[in-house]
């Protein structure tokens, strides 16, 4: 299901980071990679705080509906 | 030959600190990714011949955004001599990324891990010997911020880069890459830097374009290994790219594994930085609270009791100005001001004088000092005024007078007995006023036998009380209260200013030049410094905690609905301190289109300079309203959403942002000693700007303001006649819609773009022939000669500069960035334009609804709005990008 659905506090690998090319490698880049674990922090309506790696990302929704966990 | 060695790692590791550390400069930092956005260079303390290159942030060698490809191509196409790799400790997984990477290249290496304290006080250890020989190179542990170890990694970069210890890149990848790998590394072999070969070899396996185009191989090349690629991405499933950046972070995490003991207790628990962020992103709150801390900011800043307040009013008073002041936290106590006095010996330094001029005084402070001279004076006061005004009753046939020491006789007796005036009761202690009179005839002072008038209620307010000839005499015998009699004095740098030029014995011309021209504009400027201070302090409280990234992220939901990302909201609060930072901000907007865009939008969010000119204004015009203030940003605010409503609606702005994704910085609570350093260094910017732009630019003024064309100098009854007078009469007509259209205004407004704090100056240099006694009389007074409604005419002016292009400087830095000539126009004539429409708008709209004043310039000024709101509501284009 796509990472928006996951709910705050959830711990999910991520399955697949779906979309456009430029995009989707700066993704790649910053870890949401196959197998990584993330977590939502914080929902703002649909726009995101994850955690990644012990860090902490802001995606808004329409980014957060293409990584699939 | 000088060594180069490059600073490089992922965005907010802390790079820019530890090359302020090892170089002494004084570089800004702060706590949010894409606070460098250039390279900027600077020599290693201690060895003269090693130049450290500190680096924008990057996440990996494949730029994203513009200020990532400055590093991207300095590492890759400059190649320094070694490279100095920051990982930030508290992250690793993803900084260890770049450094695989990074290894990649060929260039020696040494892995600074920063940020040690944090992850000692978290408890978790890291192996720096297993990490170094997991990426065959040194690893070791530093904290920037706390100055550990930065110089033994400096060593050790300038160790591998004296000996060229190219470390051979790790073997990240499965063994089917890894294969393919070396099929391209035979293929290539010879046709690249041997160093940078396996580099080489990955990016043609990405398949990334860019990269390939400059490594200037033969496209015949390239599809003798595609068959490799292909067979690799058949066996693992994937595109190439996807298993590069997959494999790297399994090593990663492999080596994470054995090198990292993390705290697992720390795992678990909810962080301080996650609960804040579940409040200051909350849907609902996330806003009001960002609003809150704005409007926390001005009121601190500009509120009619805040602190900036009373702190501007000292500075303009006391420090700068004639008043003079005692130096805080000593007595105040009253000194004989006679160096020879016979009642004073030289160990009581007349404190306890009783000397004639003296004894009225004696023992008291300061302060009581001043509340007893004050009703002597308030009745000096009256009963002068009511003398002048019977005396210029009773000669209706000479030129009235003002003031009393304008009139050529003595005071006519006959005519003093009659005048009685409201005054001010005497009594201190006792009742009427015996306690003063038993003083005075105590042989202080003449001795004059007075007959107070008896007063026939006990109760009667003071106004009542009469004060008449013989009253005025007995306030008049008692001698003025000078501060400079009590405690410490320093005297005001304009009284200095004042003796020195006495002392000097300059002629009337170049005191005038000297005290009305220079001093007077520089002295403007400064006397603001408290409010920025306050504004300055708070942007570095807000830069250093982290939570700017969140207002990026919380802004992104309001800029995605007119097309922008929550990243141009950075700028635009970099924007608050200075413009021209701002405008270079912008590059890490990933989108060309976007970035324009921000770049036109920055600079409406008042700058520090321009906060002078609405600190002046507000303290002038708007005392009672500190909201007006806070106005500024949230009209400015309003204007970069619709004015980017209204772009984004045309042919050359339409198209979707960028999605946002952003690495949200951990809060920490800043240090006092960093938020002064940042504060005091924008402080010492603008004091600088004061004595280097502003100064000259105030004598200036002064010389072309009294000077005729003939350069015969004027007085000052003749400026009329002046070349600045005329400059300004010819250019006052563009002004005159929006109530400010005469030659001083003009003056003011076009001298701002000098600097925006110039407006001040120089509005206190042309007003200085006003009415009044001091710079904010006469600027009232300016205000009420320019127009019916000297409020809305000053708003009009304040709004007008705020809102029109910025500063020469920044106007500079915007045409840099707009790429061309016709772009950076194209910034410059929106931002005249919206400017002149939110003047006028607010004079002609304004002097409609307060008095329905209706002329052509109101149609006109309603017309503009109506294209405004077209521009800003008409349906949006049809998709052109698709």
């Amino acid at each position: 299901m796509p990472l928006t659905l996951l709910g705050v506090g959830v711990r999910r690998n991520i399955i697949a980071v779906k979309g456009d090319d430029a995009v989707k490698k700066h993704l790649h880049n910053l870890g949401f990679v196959e197998g990584a674990e993330i977590e939502v922090i914080a929902d703002n309506s649909g726009d995101l705080i994850v955690g990644l790696y012990g860090s902490r990302v802001a995606l808004n929704k329409d980014l957060a509906k293409r990584i699939i966990v | 030959m000088s060594i180069k060695i490059a600073l490089a790692g992922n965005p907010n590791s802390g790079k820019t600190t530890l090359f302020n550390a090892l170089t002494g400069s004084d570089q800004y930092v702060g706590n949010w990714p894409g606070v460098t956005v250039e390279k900027k260079d600077g020599r290693l303390a201690g060895h003269k011949d090693t130049v450290l290159q500190d680096l924008p942030g990057i996440y990996s060698l494949s730029p994203y955004s513009l200020e990532e490809k400055v590093s991207r191509n300095f590492l890759v196409y400059e190649k320094p001599d070694a490279i100095l790799n920051i990982v930030d400790g508290t992250n690793i997984e993803r900084n260890l990324y770049l450094s695989t990477q990074l290894a990649e290249l060929g260039i020696p290496m040494v892995i600074a891990v920063n940020m040690m304290d944090i992850v000692d006080k978290a408890g978790d250890k890291i192996d720096f010997k297993k990490l170094g020989k997991a990426l065959n190179c040194r690893a070791i542990g530093i904290s920037a911020q706390k100055s550990r170890g930065c110089r033994d990694a400096a060593a050790e970069a300038l160790l591998v880069a004296r000996e060229g210890l190219k470390s051979e890149a790790p073997h990240v990848f499965s063994g089917s890459v890894e294969h393919a790998l070396a099929h391209i590394e035979e293929s290539i072999q010879g046709k690249v830097p041997a160093a940078s070969i396996r580099w080489c070899a990955i990016k043609i396996f990405e398949r990334d374009k860019e990269a390939i185009e400059k490594m200037g191989i033969n496209p015949k090349t390239i599809e003798h290994v595609e068959g490799h690629i292909k067979d690799c991405e058949k066996e693992l499933d994937d595109d190439a790219e996807s298993i590069i950046t997959s494999q790297r972070y399994e090593f990663i995490q492999k080596i994470v594994k054995d090198c990292v003991v993390k705290n697992s207790k720390r795992l678990k628990r909810m962080s301080i930085s996650d609960k804040i962020d579940r409040i200051v992103t909350h849907k609902i709150l996330a806003l009001p609270i960002f609003i809150l801390s704005l409007c926390a900011m001005w009121w601190l800043a500009v509120a009619e009791n805040g602190p900036g307040t009373i702190l501007t009013d000292w500075a303009n008073d006391q420090f700068l100005g004639e008043d003079g002041w005692h130096l805080p936290f000593t007595s105040h106590k009253f000194k004989c001001p006679e160096k020879e006095c016979e009642n004073c010996t030289a160990d009581e330094r007349g404190e306890n004088c009783t000397c004639e001029s003296c004894r009225i005084y004696t023992g008291m402070e300061y302060e009581e000092a001043q509340e007893f001279y004050a009703p002597h004076e308030k009745n000096i006061e009256a009963w002068e005024a009511a003398y002048i005004e019977a005396y210029n009753e009773a000669n209706k046939d000479k030129e009235g007078f003002e003031e009393l020491a304008e009139m050529p006789e003595e005071l006519d007796e006959a005519l003093a007995r009659t005048v009685k005036a409201d005054g001010v009761r005497l009594d201190d202690d006792e009742e009427t006023g015996e306690a003063v009179r038993g003083k005075l005839k105590d042989g202080c002072g003449p001795c004059i036998e007075v007959e107070i008038a008896e007063e026939d209620d006990e109760d009667a307010p003071e106004l009542e009380w009469t004060c008449d000839w013989a009253m005025y005499q007995v306030s008049k015998a008692v001698p003025e209260v000078d501060p400079s009699n009590y405690g410490v004095f320093i005297p005001g740098i304009s009284t200095l200013l004042d003796s020195m030029l006495d002392k000097a014995g300059v002629n009337e011309t170049v005191k005038s030049l000297v005290k009305d021209g220079a001093w007077g504009g520089v002295a403007t400027v400064l006397g603001f410094v408290p409010v920025i201070l306050v504004v300055f302090l708070f942007l570095a409280f807000l830069e250093d905690c982290g939570y700017m990234a969140r207002v990026a992220f919380i802004m992104d939901r309001l800029f995605r609905k007119f097309g922008l990302s929550g990243k141009s909201f950075i700028p635009m609060i970099v924007g608050k301190g200075c413009g021209v930072p701002a405008v270079m901000a912008a590059r890490t907007i990933e989108n060309e289109r976007d970035h324009r865009m921000t770049v036109i939008l920055a600079t409406f969010i008042p700058c520090g300079a321009k906060t002078v000119v609405i600190a002046m204004f507000a303290s002038i015009f708007f005392r009672d309203m500190w909201w007006v203030a806070a106005l500024m940003d949230i009209i400015g605010i309003a204007i970069i959403v619709l004015g980017g409503i209204a772009l984004k609606k045309s042919r050359a702005f339409a198209g979707e942002a960028a999605p946002f994704v952003m690495e949200l910085p951990s809060y920490h609570l800043p240090t006092p000693n960093g938020i002064w350093r940042h504060t005091w260094t924008r402080v010492k910017g603008y004091v600088f700007k004061a004595g280097m732009i502003i100064f000259p630019a105030c004598v200036f003024l002064w010389l072309v303001m009294h000077f005729d064309w003939s350069f015969t100098l004027l007085a000052d009854e003749e400026i009329e006649k002046s070349i600045l007078h005329d400059i300004g009469s010819w250019i006052a007509w563009f002004f005159a819609p929006l109530g400010f259209g005469t030659w001083q205004g003009a003056a003011a407004s076009v001298s701002a773009e000098i600097a925006k704090e110039q407006a001040t100056a120089t509005l206190g240099i042309v007003a200085q022939n006003m009415q009044g006694t001091s710079t904010a009389a006469h600027i009232k007074a300016l205000f009420g000669s320019m127009s019916d409604f000297p409020r809305l005419a000053a708003f009009s002016f304040m709004v007008f500069n705020l809102f029109i292009p910025p500063c020469m400087v920044a106007i500079a830095v915007t045409f840099r960035e707009m790429g061309t000539k016709a772009w950076g126009w194209f910034a410059v004539a929106f931002q005249l334009f919206i400017g002149y429409t939110i003047a006028l708008s607010a004079y002609q709209v304004g002097m409609l609804i307060c008095s329905g004043v209706f002329t052509f310039w109101t149609i006109l000024a309603l017309a503009i709005d109506g294209f405004c709101l077209w521009a800003i509501f008409r349906p949006a284009r049809k998709e052109i990008a698709k």
